[in-house]
């Protein structure tokens, strides 16, 4: 069934204080009448289980919660990497955005961006199953070096470096956002020039650079309407007030 | 001190008062200014840290707080925090003080390059090199020509009978005599070898080798052979050692410096000791081998071969951290004829000033070993193994210089072989066993230096009875199949 | 190598004597003043050394060819300079052994003058270094190196401009060449000449 917005935040929040955070359960305290409909909601199809004041994933739900923090954070990644959305309206958008990636769409989402591995927040996206094969066709919007073809020009949109050695040798060579790059060869080695220096380097350096193919749509305009505020706007983060730390 | 009449950029607000918190609270006085020390301290710097530890001991751990408070601030590393905005910064600068016109298409330097690091084209450039600049030029040219004349001619006929008339006159005493002019002489040994053997090889060498280097094909060559240095636990980056090898192990040796991980450094050391031939081996066993073409590749097939079984068996059990690869590529140019010359001129300086002396002193050493009788001792000692392997017994003497020097051995090699004792299957066997056998005096003092005692023994002991072992095995499968060359 | 050992122990923190320790004000008059060749890899430092100092250290085209320190004198208008080349260094955050090297010398030595030395078709890729030193408050003269390179790949560049945008002495040069050299002595000796002044 549909699940409800609010739901959908209810079960992210689970999702981020359980999977990746330390406590084992979301301790609820004073709910509001939107958000006790919510719960229901998701009690009602096995979704959650509350114990004394404490909610937690069930089996059934796990992989609602883990889909709905990956359509969040891929939608991250398309409003930062694609439209050039600024750091402060991110979170306020990707709310609004993630609910309209219905499965499916959030595959070929990820597959146009590349299928990054972290949100612009460097928070871990759930892989899907568009992430684990190995031929599938090349990213069109965003991709990693790694994929792209000889002769394929872009802007560093970020780094993924799984270690910060890695971290320091690309910024050693030059290799932050917005920075101009090329590929060259792809063949034995990843060869590329960014700015008027050419590097060659291994597949794993060549995968932690994401390039944005497309220059971002300029967005100024709709910036000013929405509200700022460094993405605190979202209501999302109600449920931040639910939980307290369990120790 | 003079100061700068800027003031520095700023930072992001978080960062700000992150650094001017930790700049108050720095007391102490300190060579840079306080808000680099800041900003080293918030990216996790351990040799500041230890360094303000002990010159701010009272109000440390105000400063940890600090830092570990702003860090909490980012999702990302500070380091990368800064680095972008430095970033930033430095693009703001230059948008009002570069110009570029966009050019189209490429030039011609950018195609050859681009030709090199295609792998079919490149595998045939790589292959022009090494026939031209190794083979023709340092083998047939240097280890040929150039050593006939100076060791027959200039040695031969006008040196060694010049210092003989000389010594004979000067002193009457045979054993006196011997030590310089006797079979193990300073001046028809040593002297010789050095001069008639090693210099015009190595000086060869170095020139090839200082032309590559200066066109900045190294770079490229690394990026070709990245995937096949991964399978032995190296990055292409570790060819510019191998490749300096060539020429002089020792020097490539001290050149593992360069090199990222301990693990890489380790391997490279070893593989230089064992499987890279110096460029008076490579000369020689050239110049012994060029007539046969079956030998010549038979000798490249087994050591290649050693070289990336060991250095896999090695990436395999030598623990730590996997290679990466990352090299920056300039752009090719034009070698200076200066500045080639000068460099060849220095790393042969360097060169000689390392070899002459050991080559001098071994002179000595057998001089002595011969008066006592200790050097027969060890040749009968080598024998049996020289003969398990399929070696005339008269080889044992060119293992026995081989302990000296490299080169050492690889000229008494080449001696042998003039005087025709060496042939066919034992001569290929013997050079691959001097390929593999020790590596001279001088490297294995710089492997002490670079890797310690015990790595530097550990490799010393193996490589000794496995060249013999690799030796055995060659001359085994070559007479069992009955391969003549 | 000896030169190597040389080094490390004249500038290995803590071991350097006489109670004088990093951070500690250094008023030796009679000392030579010292010029510290700094720069990413491959940039030319090596070229500039052997121009100033008439000596020869190893220069090739790949990166990384210097790994030990090279010291030399120069005499400039009759001032005595010493001249040590460092090893290649992308920022102030070693993470190589050789940047290691490098840092020390600034930190420990401190050379009166440091000449930055950069490839200046690269510009975009190298000024996050000169904005460290500046940060540092170190007295720091950029080098536009390899400025042959940089007009055949059609990029000018406003020298004067960069000058009062960075607040630092600016000289472009091509190294290999000679050209801009006689301007980096003359801008070197000023640096040594106001210093002594200030002393």
């Amino acid at each position: 069934m549909e699940l409800e917005e609010k739901a959908e935040e209810l079960l992210e929040t689970i999702w981020i204080c359980t999977e990746e955070g330390t406590e084992d359960s979301l301790a609820v305290v004073g709910l509001r009448e939107e958000e006790k409909e919510a719960t229901e909601q998701l009690l009602k199809v096995d979704y959650i289980m509350a114990t004394d004041g404490h909610l937690r994933l069930t089996k059934r739900g796990r992989p609602v919660a883990r889909n709905v923090v990956r359509r969040h954070r891929l939608a991250e990644r398309l409003l930062t990497d694609v439209l050039g959305t600024s750091d402060m309206l991110l979170h306020e958008k990707a709310c609004k955005f993630e609910h309209l990636l219905d499965r499916g769409l959030d595959e070929s989402i990820c597959s146009l961006l590349g299928h990054p591995k972290i949100c612009p927040h460097s928070k871990p996206i759930p892989p899907g199953g568009c992430c684990q094969q190995e031929r599938a066709p090349a990213p069109k919007l965003v991709s990693p070096l790694s994929r792209l073809s000889p002769r394929q020009k872009g802007k560093v949109a970020y780094i993924y470096a799984t270690e910060s050695s890695q971290l320091q040798k690309l910024m050693a060579m030059g290799i932050l956002p917005g920075a101009s790059i090329s590929l060259i060869r792809g063949f034995p080695s990843y060869v590329f020039q960014i700015g008027q220096t050419q590097f060659a380097v291994d597949k794993e350096i060549a995968k932690a650079i994401y390039v944005r193919l497309v220059e971002p749509e300029t967005i100024s305009e709709t910036q000013e309407e929405l509200p700022h505020g460094r993405g605190r706007g979202c209501r999302l983060r109600r449920f931040g007030r639910w939980w307290s730390k369990r120790s | 001190m003079l100061e700068t009449k800027t003031t520095p950029f700023r930072y992001d607000e978080s960062l700000e008062s992150a650094l001017s918190h930790i700049e108050n609270l720095l007391k102490d006085s300190y060579s840079v200014s306080k808000r680099t020390v800041s900003l080293l301290l918030l990216q996790g710097d351990p040799e500041i840290e230890r360094r303000v530890r002990k010159q701010e001991a009272s109000s440390y751990t105000s400063i940890q707080r600090i830092v570990s408070e702003a860090r909490a601030n980012y999702n990302q590393p500070i380091s990368y925090v800064i680095a972008l905005r430095r970033q930033q910064e430095a693009k703001r600068i230059l948008s009002t003080t570069v110009t570029k016109k966009e050019k189209f298409g490429i030039g011609f330097a950018e195609r050859l390059s681009r030709t090199m690091m295609n792998p079919v084209t490149g595998s045939l450039i790589l292959l022009i090199v090494l026939y031209f600049g190794l083979y023709q030029f340092v083998g047939v040219i240097g280890a040929g020509i150039l050593v006939d004349f100076i060791e027959s001619t200039v040695f031969g006929e006008w040196v060694n009978p010049w210092v003989t008339d000389f010594v004979v006159g000067l002193v009457p005493l045979q054993i006196i005599q011997d030590l310089f002019i006797g079979k193990y002489g300073i001046v028809t040994l040593g002297l010789s070898y050095a001069i008639a053997i090693i210099l015009p090889i190595v000086t060869t060498f170095f020139i090839v080798f200082s032309i590559i280097e200066d066109s900045g094909y190294l770079p490229r060559l690394a990026m070709l052979i990245d995937r096949v240095f991964k399978t032995i636990g190296l990055s292409g980056r570790a060819v510019i050692p191998m490749v300096l090898g060539f020429g002089c192990d020792t020097m490539a040796t001290i050149v593992t410096r360069t090199q990222e991980t301990r693990r890489e450094r380790v391997i490279t050391t070893l593989l230089l000791a064992l499987a890279i031939p110096c460029s008076a081996q490579l000369g020689v066993i050239f110049a012994i081998l060029s007539g046969n073409g079956l030998a010549l590749i038979t000798w490249v097939m087994a050591v290649a071969l050693v070289l990336l079984l060991i250095g896999y068996l090695a990436s395999k059990v030598i623990p730590g951290e996997r290679a990466s690869f990352y090299i920056e590529v300039p752009p090719l140019r034009l070698p200076k004829l200066s500045n080639i010359l000068v460099k060849t001129y220095s790393r042969l300086q360097w060169y000689f000033i390392e070899v002459l002396p050991f080559f001098i002193m071994a002179s000595i050493l057998l001089w002595i070993g011969e008066l006592t009788g200790l050097f027969n001792l060890a040749i009968s000692g080598l024998e049996p193994v020289v003969k398990l392997i399929g070696l005339p017994a008269e080889a044992a003497v060119v293992f026995l210089y081989g302990f000296f020097r490299r080169d050492f051995g690889a000229a008494g090699l080449y001696d042998l072989h003039s005087s025709g004792e060496l042939l066919g299957v034992p001569l290929v066997v013997a050079a691959v066993v001097l390929t593999l056998f020790i590596p001279c005096i001088a490297q294995v003092m710089v492997m002490l230096k670079e890797r310690g005692i015990k790595t530097a023994l550990a490799m010393t002991l193996f490589i000794f009875p496995f060249a013999f072992l690799v030796g055995f095995v060659l001359n085994l499968i070559l007479t069992k199949l009955g391969v003549s060359l | 190598m000896a030169l190597w050992e040389k080094v490390l122990k004249t500038i290995s923190f803590g071991k350097s004597g006489g109670g004088c320790h990093w951070g500690e004000a250094r008023l030796d008059n009679n000392h030579l003043s010292r010029v510290g060749i700094v720069g990413n890899p491959n940039v030319g430092k090596s070229v500039v050394f052997n121009n100033l100092t008439g000596a020869y250290v190893t220069v090739s085209n790949y990166p990384g060819t210097t790994v030990d320190v090279a010291r030399g004198k120069a005499k400039i208008e009759g001032v005595g300079i010493e001249v040590v080349d460092t090893p290649g260094m992308y920022s102030l955050l070693p993470i190589t052994e050789e940047e290691r090297v490098a840092r020390l010398i600034l930190f420990e030595e401190r050379p009166e003058v440091i000449l930055h030395v950069v490839d200046s078709k690269n510009l975009e890729r190298m000024l996050p270094l000169t904005i460290q030193f500046i940060e540092a408050r170190l007295p720091v003269i950029l080098d536009l190196n390899m400025m042959d390179e940089t007009e055949v790949a059609g990029i000018e560049i406003d020298v004067n401009r960069l000058e009062k945008e960075l607040g630092i002495p600016v000289v472009a040069t091509v190294a290999t060449a000679g050209r801009g050299m006689a301007t980096i002595r003359k801008r070197l000796v000023e640096y040594v000449r106001n210093q002594n002044y200030a002393v």
